[in-house]
């Protein structure tokens, strides 16, 4: 469960989050469309620390993300993130880049985090590549390792910043069905997405954003086919043919 | 005299200065290296007053000569304290902090050469600063900053023949005693050259097979 209220975000002398209350429920799907510096990467990035708020709270399951004195790594353990350009680590092979945290912040033995890296790979489909080096692998495949590598840490909540949008149009698909698949199992997902697809059929709830605001919010089908927001439609008009 | 007659009567006596060119910049650069990765860290720690040491002394050892900060270091400090420091100390004590200032922006540079991403990533993973840098960061750091860490350790070893000046017997000081005693100034100085040479030429190399081992 998030819960997000009165956030506010600036960036030297631009105010990129301008008061965005907003929660997510557990197992729910919700995806944050909008044009391109409309702050719903930002808004992502703050959901898990990445970025210092300038106003108003985060509670990550009751938690308030926002108190100093909390232990955001801790926090971090259980929120996973991807993103858009993968990040996976190029001098670990596929294995290491999944293990290395659970290892490190000691929740499995060594041998544990490996089997588990297994089962994950399979999930993504990549059993083959555990000890590939990621700079051989494809976008969509890196992207799929970068989630197992997330789900490594048993995550309660998943956050997703534009996944797809560093991938050649024809892996993306593969990168979208893994997601879909989690959202299947009742993750918690975030997903910051142009795909408008993915976003009509996986999620439960969608989040347009402009201007550091969230304009409209609603379930996939009325969002798309029946937006009440002037800014919503223009921007659905622009991206939808 | 013969080239080779001069070579074997000087021979042991410029061994002798070699041995010690070795010890001061094995030392030193050993000593440089713990220094700079300190200060780097410091720099990058986003700590006001750690930042502000570390660049003070990074301008202050930039902006000197290392023979002032020779002369400084052996003759002004004990000056003033009236202390006594011999003078192969006095040498690792300046070689490691003139070094140690130049490696330091060497890391930094290096560990900046990581993109933000990385630390990013490893964080939001649940990692803490530190386990980053150390699992994650630094080790992609060190294959960026070896060309950089290889030129620093090749200037420092040039750089400890300014140690002459304060009498310390390493290779050219050995070189300019036997020139002194014998006048054969253009074949000394031409071997003492030949086996700087070959020492660098040695640390290129062994550069080169380290870069060529880090390549994934």
């Amino acid at each position: 469960m998030i819960s997000v209220t009165g956030l506010k975000k600036r960036f030297g002398d631009l105010e990129v989050l301008k008061g965005i209350d907003l929660s997510v429920r557990n197992g729910e799907v919700l995806c944050i469309i909008g044009p391109s510096g409309s702050g719903k990467s930002t808004l992502l990035r703050c959901l898990n620390g990445l970025e210092d708020i300038n106003d108003g709270h985060i509670l990550i399951e009751g938690k308030d993300i926002t108190n100093q004195k909390l232990d955001i790594n801790k926090i971090r353990e259980n929120i996973g993130m991807v993103f858009q350009s993968f990040n996976l680590f190029p001098h670990m092979n596929v294995k290491s880049n999944i293990t290395l945290a659970p290892v490190e912040l000691g929740l499995l033995s060594k041998a544990d985090a490996d089997k588990r890296a297994i089962e994950l790979l399979k999930k993504v489909g990549l059993s083959d590549k555990a000890d590939t080096m990621p700079s051989k692998l494809s976008g969509g495949q890196q992207q799929r390792v970068a989630i197992a590598r997330a789900l490594a840490m048993n995550p309660n909540i998943m956050l997703f910043d534009e996944p797809t949008s560093a991938l050649d149009p024809e892996m993306v698909g593969e990168v979208l069905q893994v997601m879909k698949e989690l959202a299947k199992e009742g993750m918690t997902m975030v997903v910051v997405t142009h795909e408008m697809g993915f976003a009509k059929e996986v999620s439960d709830r969608v989040i347009f954003m402009d201007d550091g605001y969230i304009v409209e919010e609603n379930i996939p089908l009325e969002l798309f086919s029946n937006p009440k927001e002037k800014r919503t439609k223009d921007f659905l008009n622009k991206v939808l043919i | 005299m013969t080239f080779i007659e001069i070579l074997t009567n000087s021979f042991p006596v410029l061994m002798q200065g070699l041995r010690m060119t070795l010890i001061i910049s094995i030392s030193s650069i050993l000593f440089a290296m713990v220094i700079g990765l300190v200060v780097s860290l410091m720099r990058l720690s986003g700590v006001k007053v750690l930042d502000l040491i570390s660049k003070t002394y990074v301008d202050i050892i930039r902006g000197t000569p290392l023979i002032i900060q020779a002369f400084f270091l052996y003759f002004g400090v004990p000056d003033l304290l009236n202390i006594r420091i011999d003078n192969l100390t006095a040498g690792i004590i300046i070689m490691s902090l003139n070094a140690g200032a130049y490696m330091s922006e060497v890391f930094r540079g290096g560990i900046l050469s990581v993109p933000y991403g990385q630390t990013e990533a490893a964080r939001s993973l649940g990692l803490s600063n530190a386990k980053t840098m150390r699992k994650v960061i630094i080790p992609q750091a060190v294959k960026n900053m070896v060309p950089a860490f290889v030129n620093q350790m090749i200037i420092s070893l040039k750089d400890t023949s300014l140690l002459s000046v304060i009498g310390l017997g390493e290779l050219t000081q050995r070189g300019q005693i036997v020139v002194a005693a014998t006048y054969n100034s253009f074949e000394i100085y031409f071997i003492i050259g030949v086996m700087y040479f070959i020492l660098i030429k040695f640390i290129s190399l062994l550069g080169d097979y380290v870069e060529r081992k880090l390549k994934i």
